[in-house]
């Protein structure tokens, strides 16, 4: 009997202990690494030859001038990402919902995905052209209408919200897929019993639409809280420039300048460490959190 | 049921299948990336200096390898790259004489571009995986050293350096062969460390433009800050639209291309501290104030130059948008014909102004000597004395004086009794392709280009060419198509046509009259600069940013001194001041 069962189950196990393995190696394996915070890392003597010194590495981070600076940054930075970044997809998903015509429809989302598959690099160059206060073209256009030229890479009171407003421009097409599909997910059959009892689309978009696509939301949310650290590090260091250090720079490249180019690679796995421990915090915390009020469990 | 199994078996099957797969390639990959050569790493732990003379025996300085050995390698290019048709990286004139002659097969584990080659080498001395024969920046070869992954080169240096070789050790008051000696021992080939002054600074300026205002050359650094503010007013471009500025500049502040250092040197200030997202704040300039060291950005005469900057950027003569600005896109503004004049070293003519004359004749930049704000002569900026760059030998490499060896051919071929052109540049469709950098390691005299134009000059003045070599002859056959209406061969013009026309003749003048500053510190960066270097240059490039775009009044420079200070510079001057003690 229990031969059986084995015989029957087998083709499963086997699937998961590949997808484990796989995790081990690739995911659990380079974790080693770790110890790398807490050596005067030398490249060539190895992972477990170079010197010991304990949590010196934290310290001189402790003791960078900007650090409390680029802490605060990297947070106000990827927080403002985050509520965005879920706030534009969902009106998009909203407003597609209500379009009849499929082509358009279609068509739309189409475009609205397509920046997702280019890179900060290639963005950059061209972001740093549309926006140029002199010879860019969002200038000329706030010039015809009277306004102001705005130097919006070079300005500090500007720049963070200039990162904030490329990135959701760049990923809301993707998530307002994800949303999309939420939507489908919602039965049919309480629309037509709303428009029986008389209810206009916009009570219908807030007591069925919104309410039903709430646990993706939550989701979504969820998920990013983990990134409250990673600001992006490809966009910012793609942008940025010494006059906005003060508002822009943030853990990540403020790392790669102090560290990384200087072959401290201690200081920049300490600080990898350090993420990595406040997002374990805190999706920890999100997924309580979830369950509690929006009783919907992730795992 | 059977059926529905065997799909579930199939299905398990090919994931398996695919992720064994996959990793296989994964794995294929990294190693052929890689690859290290069994030749070199296996067989690396008998002594070196006897399996270097047990089969491929070959004396003398370019003896002969019999039968052949082969000598792997990594190397870097840039986006300027161009090869004789027919030839790449494995098979050129330099793999194919070192083969020929020298019986040493060159092979390249890898090639990327220059941008990427730091890290790359990084990755691969953290794998182990180091090639025989590497470049390195100065940060690399002491951590190797420190590591002891390099091998000795002193013995192969005694026994295998040709007289070209040695002469070129001993060039730059010896300060080269200083920086690569460690205990003693030396360890490794320094690139550059010459008295060529080649980095000394010179103002570019469109001489067109210059007409069409009326305007002179400068004579005097007000002359350059007058001069710049009329490029932005006076619509040199005659346009009717205000979009020209003055005086170039991009966020690294201070460079060969764009940068103030020629700026500031007009007003006694020697400030060097490039300012960009991927520069290093480890070479701090110091002078010597009466026995004592001090930081070059805080002096006084930094402040005066300050002033003068953010005057020209309020009139308007500099790119407001300077600040975000990278050497790429300050090189797009001067070729677009929006700006100038910018302060550059000598072969800004080849890069990024070269093409401008060809494709727009009115186009007339012009080189001129740097001058003073008053009656004092200008001292130049000039470091190139301390190597930057070194070629060093892993300590598994089984023949570590093929090193040695590549050197003796190179400067063999360009120097050498068997000079040949071919191994220099090479003609083709009208444009000189440049081969000398293939070379996996290079070599050179400082005054190689001074005595160039010397050369030139005198063949101009008898009329006879005959007695040039052969890249002193290209030179001067682009001088003579240029002046024939050749305008592609513009750059020989720049750099090597008059005596005060072009950068060596101005080059020539400086050195004649010994002006230049350089720095007096000639230490490794010290420990407090590989700490806090790099959040001092932070907060410097910040305050003369801000002070040049009048953000904050020129007052606060004051405050910025207290704070580098405070911040770790205090420390550093105490380093860099132990050190001066230690080797007066």
């Amino acid at each position: 009997m229990a031969h059986k069962r084995w015989a029957r189950e087998m083709p499963l196990h086997l699937l998961v202990w590949t997808g484990l393995a796989f995790v081990l190696v690739f995911c659990y394996g380079p974790m080693v690494g770790i110890v790398i915070a807490f050596q005067r890392f030398l490249p060539t003597n190895g992972l477990f030859n170079s010197r010991w010194i304990g949590f010196d590495n934290f310290r001189q981070i402790a003791e960078m001038p900007d650090t409390t600076r680029v802490i605060f940054n990297t947070v106000y930075i990827a927080v403002m990402k985050m509520v965005a970044g879920l706030i534009a997809p969902i009106t998009m998903a909203l407003l597609l919902n209500e379009i009849a015509q499929k082509a358009f429809k279609r068509t739309v989302q189409t475009i609205i995905y397509l920046p997702h598959f280019l890179s900060w690099v290639i963005l950059s160059g061209v972001l740093i052209d549309i926006l140029s206060p002199n010879f860019g073209i969002v200038n000329d256009l706030l010039g015809s209408l009277g306004m102001p030229h705005v130097y919006f890479l070079g300005d500090e009171k500007w720049f963070p919200f200039v990162l904030v407003g490329t990135d959701v421009w760049k990923e809301f097409g993707f998530s307002t897929i994800v949303f999309l599909a939420a939507l489908t997910g919602i039965n049919p059959a309480l629309y037509e019993a709303a428009v029986i009892d008389g209810a206009s689309r916009w009570k219908q978009t807030l007591y069925i639409t919104l309410p039903g696509i709430v646990p993706i939301m939550v989701l979504m949310a969820t998920l990013s809280l983990g990134n409250v650290l990673n600001a992006g590090f490809d966009q910012v260091f793609n942008l940025y420039n010494p006059s906005v250090y003060s508002t822009g720079d943030i853990l990540d490249t403020y790392v790669y300048r102090m560290g990384l180019q200087n072959f401290q690679f201690g200081v920049a796995t300490a600080v990898g460490l350090f993420k990595s421990a406040v997002s374990f915090v805190l999706i920890s915390v999100s997924y309580v959190l979830a369950y509690r009020f929006a009783n919907y469990r992730i795992f | 049921m059977n059926r529905k199994r065997m799909a579930s078996w199939a299905l398990v099957g090919t994931l398996v299948l695919s992720a064994v797969l996959s990793a296989c390639t994964d794995n294929k990959n990294s190693s052929n990336t890689s690859s290290p050569s069994p030749s070199s790493s296996s067989t690396s732990s008998p002594a070196p200096s006897s399996s270097a003379s047990a089969p491929a025996m070959a004396d003398g300085p370019l003896g002969k390898y019999d039968p052949p050995i082969t000598v792997t390698t990594v190397r870097m290019f840039n986006s300027g790259l161009e090869f004789v048709k027919g030839q790449d990286w494995d098979n050129n004139v330099y793999t194919n004489g070192l083969k020929d002659e020298l019986g040493i097969i060159v092979k390249n584990q890898w090639i990327v571009d220059d941008q990427q080659y730091t890290n790359k080498l990084n990755v691969s001395m953290v794998s182990g995986d180091l090639p025989d024969v590497f470049e390195v920046t100065l940060q690399q070869l002491q951590l190797l050293v420190e590591a002891g992954a390099l091998a000795d080169l002193t013995d192969a240096y005694n026994k295998y350096s040709s007289d070209l070789t040695k002469k070129s050790f001993g060039e730059g008051d010896g300060i080269a062969l200083k920086a690569v000696t460690f205990n003693g021992k030396l360890m490794a080939i320094p690139n550059g460390g010459t008295t060529g002054r080649e980095d000394s600074q010179f103002i570019w300026i469109r001489k067109d433009w210059l007409k069409k205002l009326n305007l002179q050359p400068p004579a005097t650094m007000d002359d350059v800050v007058n001069i710049a503010k009329a490029f932005a007013t006076g619509d040199p471009d005659g346009n009717n639209k205000k979009d020209t500025f003055g005086l170039n500049l991009d966020y690294n502040l201070f460079n060969g291309w764009a940068g103030l250092d020629g700026f500031f040197n007009g007003y006694h200030a020697y400030p060097y501290n490039p300012g960009g997202p991927t520069a290093t704040g480890l070479n701090l300039m110091f002078l010597n104030k009466g026995g004592q060291l001090d930081y070059a950005d805080i002096q006084p005469e930094v402040k005066t130059a300050l002033g003068k900057l953010q005057e020209l950027y309020k009139a308007g003569a500099i790119n407001p948008e300077f600040s975000v600005m990278s050497g790429e896109k300050s090189a797009e503004l001067a070729t677009a014909g929006k700006v100038g004049m910018t302060f550059g070293q000598f072969w800004n003519a080849g890069w990024p102004l070269n093409e401008m004359k060809s494709k727009d004749p009115k186009v007339d930049w012009g080189v001129f000597p740097l001058v003073s704000a008053d009656d004092q002569p200008v001292l130049k900026t000039s470091n190139s004395i301390t190597p930057t760059r070194f070629w060093v030998v892993s300590k598994n490499a089984k023949n570590p004086e093929a090193a040695i060896k590549f050197l003796n051919f190179y400067l063999e071929k360009n120097y050498g009794e068997t000079r040949d052109e071919n191994y220099h540049s090479v003609k083709q469709d009208g444009k000189d392709i440049a081969t000398f950098g293939l070379s996996p390691v290079l070599g050179g005299f400082s005054e190689t280009n001074q005595n160039d134009f010397y050369a030139v000059q005198d063949a101009f003045k008898s009329n006879d060419p005959s007695k040039l070599n052969p890249t002193a002859k290209g030179y001067y056959d682009g001088i003579v198509n240029y002046r024939k209406g050749d305008l592609k061969a513009w750059p020989n013009e720049l750099m090597f046509g008059t005596e005060d026309g072009s950068a060596y003749g101005i080059l020539g003048t400086y050195k004649k009259n010994n002006e230049f500053m350089t720095n007096a510190y000639l230490g490794a960066p010290t420990a407090t600069m590989a700490k806090n270097g790099p959040a001092l240059k932070d907060l410097e490039v910040k305050e003369f940013t801000k002070i040049i775009m009048g953000e904050q009044p020129l007052d606060t420079f004051d405050t910025f001194v207290d704070n580098w200070k405070k911040q770790g510079g205090q420390q550093i001057l105490n380093e860099v001041n132990e050190w001066l003690k230690q080797h007066q």
